[in-house]
This record gives structure tokens, C-alpha cells and sequence, in this order.
């Protein structure tokens, strides 16, 4: 199922966490790491992992989405996922929020990983959490085989982590964490 | 008028293939193929690097089983700089090595097969699949990603990274191991251990559910390859090769795995990029043997722990001393797991696991060196050749899934003439002609290799190419 996203100035202002006033954030950076700017995710927690402003976050970095992440969704009240975006420009920043539509199954897992939609579906079935789910992206300049990234992407990661931080400040400000 | 069914891709396992099906002019069986559709070469692209980079660079070629390269890759390496691992260095890479067969089982029966195995092969793809899972049976769901979680965690704080570690190198590996990790890893086998046995206790009161599948699924007579200890259990990491026939008798024994070159030939065709392996001496394509799990349990005459060798006693009584079916690679690797979160325990408490000496050093001594250890999917092999500045001239990798390529196909065709019929396209069919490939899990990201997936297509078409009939998931 597709999801139903919404731009980071659009979001709902009833994104309730579960109510209890704690703000769990977990912060997933994923990619490539040797294909260029399919590692942006990667380079994005490691900066953010020393970043004053998510400070409380749990920030870890994944090759790609799997389904044992669901036990971290569900102990967090915010996610967001960082990963690059071929449809994006390049070094253009976007966040959406991800809302699995309703009734939604998810995605099956036809592979060895797992679309966001189909991690809050499990979190929601098996620990019955429903956390608030970002998905940060920017439009990658190369994905060629190579570590390292582009000037484009490089000159737009300060505004990436721009936007991560602004999340979860507005979300903390929301829920009084 | 002679039609061919197409699959493509085949969902649920990792990297890009198809299925083809080719049918007579009454609509009825009379080839297939299962065709990997990728290439990567990693062969070609190692020559020309230096031979230490060897292991981070074959960590690297996979996403789903990065430590057996590591492991493969940094044994060959041993060899040309002829050092040997210490103790506790080699005892390390085993329980790295077992932590990358747990969480892989685990991802193979928990996440991919056990939507078929819960919900039966004619159900709705719309809830045959982990979601579905999650709904129906919580706690199964919920002791899938637990046990994953346990694997990855293993490879997380020895290797430092659940994806491509760097942690064992030539030599042993790079740290040893505090007493902090050791006591954490042991604190999660009581639940691992009980995760498993609740797997096995349902699989054994539900497989007379699946005895239909279990007589179609890749059921016939092959030789079995894997490797054991001396004194006969699985060994996961070292060790010598036994090949077993279908009835269990020693087609070799004690072979040392360097020498496999003598025993196994590679065979490619036209239709795929996968190699085929065959055992020589039965000759190509009739010298058809399978590996992993299902191998393992077949070839080797105990699997080396209590738990294991007591469910082993149980699997032999109800399917035979071997088990040609490869359907009962599900049940195979449930033991495999167990004696793999066993064996972590058994080498966790040993006197020495914490000692600093874990990595020798030397140079390059020798031109050429083989590595071999048992990946989640089967037997591995790393063949390397250096000049004197140890720069690699030649590369071959022999891949669990491309021993198993022959089987493979002759499963898909046993299961598209026992289940296909060209006149009716049914989801529930095709997926069984699926299903039959997941039994052996294959990673074709390695064997050939790449990453992706996309819907499931199914063609039905004519001789000409011309198109009959479509089915899309």
C-alpha cells in the first residue's frame, strides 16, 4: 500500500505518541555505505550521533530495513528514517510523514528487507505501538560505486540535520518531553 | 503448440531470478528452469588488490551473510600467509560464524517461509506474509524477530556492526572479547534456546499438514555435501568435507576441504549467470548434491549438542536416516539453529575464550590459499592466487547457492509437473513452484550478485514469444 505523506509544514497537530508524555526517538540512517550518495543516511547519524540537539535520540545506522527493526519502532514515540531519494534533486531535503492507509497490511516481505509502512504495521500487531514515522530524505548526485560523498549532498547535510532536529524539537514541544 | 510459464522474479528470496516453465500443446509439463538473471563478477573485480583487503572486501559482496565471506575469505588468506589462527582467536570466529547462522535461519524460516507453512500454500497472498503472521500467531512472529535480534546482537558487539564486520581478519581476529560481551551473549541463550525448541515443537506437530509438499518438493535421489569434525558432527567452521548419497553412504570422507577442486567441477549454461556445480565423479549434470542445513543434518553422523543430537534422533525417525525431500530443509534448519545457539554457549564458557591472544601476524609466504566454512546456505569457498607482492591474480568463489543450482532446477521441475497445469493459472500453484526455491533460502546477492526485488510476474507464452496470458501479484 502506498503511503499517505504529508510535507514536514503539513503535519497533524494530533500526533500523539501513546500518552504518556515520554518522547522516545529513534533516528535510523540507512544505505549503501561504497555507493556514494546512497550512503547519505550513513554520513547523517554519524554527525548526528554528536549533535547537541537530538542528544536524547537513539541514532543507529542500518544497510536497510529489516524486520527485527519493529522491536525498536516499538519502543520509540518518534521515528525517523533518513535515506536518499533518486527522485529528489540533487541535495534537495524532504520530509514525509509516513501513515500506513488504513486497513493497511504493509508490504509483504518479499526479500530480506522490510518497507516503513510494514514496520508500523508489526510494531502496531506485535508491541502495540504506534510511533510517529518521518522519512528525511535528499536527492542523491551520484550512486556509483564509491565511498564518500558528493558536493551537492555534502553542501546540503548541515540542512538535513536541520530538519531532523526541527522534528524532534516540534515533536518534544508537542508532547512535553 | 508448445507455451512457456515465466515467474519474474521469484519473491522471498534475495536478488533477481525467474522461473521459467516450458509446456507441450496440452498444456502439460515438459522442462524449467530456475534462471538467475544478475551478474556481478566479483571475481574479476578482486584481481589487481592487494591480498589483505581480500576479507573486508568479500564482506562486503553480501548483505545477508557478510561473516562467512569474512570467515572464508580471511581462512584463505591464512594459507598464503601461512599463520595459523590461536585457540581462542579460531573459537571467536566460530561464535561469529554461529551467530550469522542463527539470525540467518532465523530470517529464513520465522520471516520468509513460515507464511506458507502457517497459512498453507492456497492462501491469500494478501495475508501469507510476516504481517499476516504477526495477526495470526503474534508469539511466532515476536520469537522470529527475538531470535534474529539475538544473532545480530552477537555480530553487533564482537564485530562491531550487524552488516559487514571487520572484526576477524587474517590471522584470528582483531580484539578479543571482553567479559562484559561474553556474559551479555550468555544471558540471551536460555530464551534463544526456548525460542527454537517452541519452533520445533509446532513444525513437528504441524508437518502432516504439508505431506503432500513434502513428497513434491525437490523429493528425489542426490548426493549431500557438508562439513564435519572428526568425530563425525557438523562442524560450522573447519573441518573436513563428507559427501553422503541418498541412502547415507560415504561417496568420500575425510577430504580436506582444500583439495575440493579435485572433486568438484563448475558447469555453466546459457539461460544463467549462477554456476552449476556437480560432483565429478557422477559427471555433469547427473552429479547433483545439495548443502546447508538439510545437508548438514544428512552428512554428518551427530550434530555435536545435546539438544540438537536429541531433536536430530527425533528428525531421523520420522524422515529417514537422510532426507531427500528438500522441503525438510525447514525442519533441518530449526535443529541447524539449535546446535548453533548451543555451540555459542559451549565455546562462551570456555576457559580461554577471554584470552588476548586471538590474532598472529605474518606476510605473505605462499602463493595460493583456500578457505572453506559452512555459510548459512551450505558449504563456502574462497580460492585466491598471489604474486610475490601478494597482489591477487585470480579469484574463484564457490557459493552455497550454486552447489545447490542443480537441485534447484530439478525441484522446480518436479513441482511445476506435479502442480502446474498451463490451462489454469492459479496463484496458489505458482507459488509452490516459489516455495520449492525457498527451501534452500538461496542468496543470490553473493552467487552472482546483486540486491532487489520487484512484483511478481508470471507470463504464459507462446513459441514464438508471443504472449498467452499474464498474472501479476
Amino acid at each position: 500500500m502506498p503511503a499517505e505523506n504529508a510535507l514536514v509544514e503539513d503535519a497533524p497537530a494530533e500526533d500523539a505518541p501513546g500518552g504518556d508524555g515520554s518522547a522516545g526517538v529513534l533516528i535510523v540512517g540507512y544505505g549503501n555505505k561504497l555507493r556514494g550518495d546512497d550512503a547519505l543516511g550513513w554520513h547523517a547519524v554519524e554527525r548526528l550521533a554528536d549533535d547537541s540537539r537530538v542528544a536524547e535520540a537513539e541514532v543507529v545506522w542500518r544497510h536497510q530495513l529489516t524486520p527485527e527493526l519493529a522491536f525498536d519502532f516499538g519502543r520509540a514515540d518518534l521515528v525517523i528514517l533518513i535515506d536518499a531519494d533518486a527522485t529528489l534533486e540533487a541535495g534537495a531535503v524532504s520530509a514525509l510523514r509516513v501513515t500506513p492507509a488504513p486497513g493497511s497490511e504493509g508490504g509483504p516481505l518479499m526479500s530480506h528487507h522490510i518497507d516503513p509502512e510494514s514496520l508500523m504495521v508489526l510494531a502496531r500487531e506485535l508491541y502495540g505501538a504506534e510511533p510517529v514515522v518521518w522519512i528525511v530524505s535528499m536527492g542523491p548526485a551520484s550512486m556509483d560505486v564509491g565511498e564518500g560523498l558528493s558536493p551537492e549532498v555534502e553542501r546540503a547535510m548541515p540542512e538535513l540535520a536541520n530538519v531532523v532536529a526541527r522534528l524532534v524539537a516540534e515533536f518534544g514541544a508537542r508532547h512535553g518531553a | 503448440m508448445n507455451r512457456e510459464i515465466i515467474i519474474d522474479p521469484v519473491t522471498r528470496i534475495e536478488g533477481h531470478s525467474k522461473i521459467t516453465i516450458q509446456l507441450d500443446a496440452r498444456g502439460e509439463v515438459v522442462d524449467a528452469h530456475f534462471h538467475v538473471t544478475q551478474f556481478r563478477g566479483f571475481e574479476r573485480i578482486t584481481q589487481g588488490r592487494p591480498v589483505h583487503e581480500m576479507p573486508s572486501i568479500m564482506a562486503r559482496i553480501c548483505g545477508i551473510c557478510p561473516v562467512s565471506h569474512l570467515i572464508a575469505s580471511s581462512k584463505a588468506v591464512d594459507q598464503i600467509m601461512a599463520v595459523e589462527p590461536s585457540p581462542t582467536g579460531a573459537d571467536l570466529r566460530r561464535i561469529l560464524n554461529l551467530a550469522q547462522i542463527v539470525q540467518s535461519n532465523a530470517l529464513s524460516f520465522f520471516h520468509l517461509s513460515s507464511p506458507d507453512l502457517l497459512f498453507g500454500f492456497d492462501a491469500d497472498p494478501a495475508v501469507r506474509n510476516i504481517v499476516g503472521l504477526a495477526r495470526e500467531n503474534p508469539k511466532f512472529a515476536l520469537d522470529g524477530i527475538a531470535l534474529r535480534r539475538f544473532g545480530q546482537e552477537i555480530i553487533e558487539w564482537l564485530g562491531g556492526k550487524r552488516i559487514h564486520p571487520s572484526w576477524i581478519v587474517p590471522g584470528g581476529v582483531a580484539q578479543p572479547m571482553s567479559a562484559e560481551t561474553r556474559d551479555r551473549i550468555l544471558a540471551g541463550i536460555p530464551e534463544a534456546i526456548a525460542i527454537v525448541e517452541r519452533a520445533l515443537t509446532w513444525y513437528k506437530a504441524e508437518m502432516i499438514r504439508w505431506e503432500e509438499e513434502a513428497t513434491q518438493f525437490g523429493n528425489f535421489r542426490s548426493a549431500f555435501m557438508g562439513l564435519v569434525d572428526r568425530h563425525g558432527n557438523v562442524d560450522h567452521y573447519d573441518g573436513w568435507l563428507r559427501v553422503v548419497d541418498a541412502d547415507g553412504a560415504h561417496l568420500a570422507d575425510k577430504v580436506d576441504p582444500r583439495t575440493f577442486g579435485d572433486y568438484i567441477g563448475e558447469a555453466v549454461e546459457p539461460w544463467s549467470y549462477l554456476k552449476s556445480t556437480y560432483w565429478k565423479a557422477m559427471g555433469y549434470p547427473d552429479g547433483v548434491y545439495r548443502v546447508g542445513p538439510l545437508a548438514r543434518v544428512n552428512v554428518a553422523d551427530h550434530m555435536g549438542t545435546p539438544r540438537a543430537d536429541e531433536e536430530l534422533q527425533k528428525f531421523r525417525w520420522r524422515v529417514g536416516r537422510v532426507a531427500n525431500s528438500s522441503f525438510h530443509y525447514h525442519y533441518a534448519r530449526l535443529i541447524d539453529t539449535l546446535c548453533a545457539v548451543e555451540k555459542i554457549e559451549e565455546l562462551l564458557r570456555g576457559p580461554d575464550i577471554l584470552s588476548t591472544h586471538v590474532r598472529a601476524h605474518a606476510e605473505v609466504n605462499r602463493h595460493e590459499g583456500i578457505g572453506v566454512s559452512e555459510a548459512p546456505r551450505g558449504t563456502l569457498m574462497h580460492h585466491y592466487k598471489v604474486d610475490d607482492d601478494g597482489i591477487v591474480e585470480w579469484a574463484n568463489l564457490v557459493i552455497a547457492t550454486g552447489h545447490n543450482n542443480l537441485a534447484m532446477n530439478r525441484s522446480v521441475l518436479q513441482v511445476a509437473r506435479h502442480y502446474v497445469k498451463g490451462n489454469d493459472l492459479q496463484e496458489s500453484m505458482l507459488n509452490r513452484v516459489e516455495a520449492v526455491i525457498r527451501c534452500y533460502d538461496p542468496c543470490l546477492s553473493c552467487s552472482t550478485h546483486a540486491l532487489g526485488e520487484m512484483a511478481l510476474r508470471i507470463q504464459l507464452l507462446g513459441p514464438e514469444g508471443n504472449l498467452l496470458d499474464e498474472l501479476v501479484r
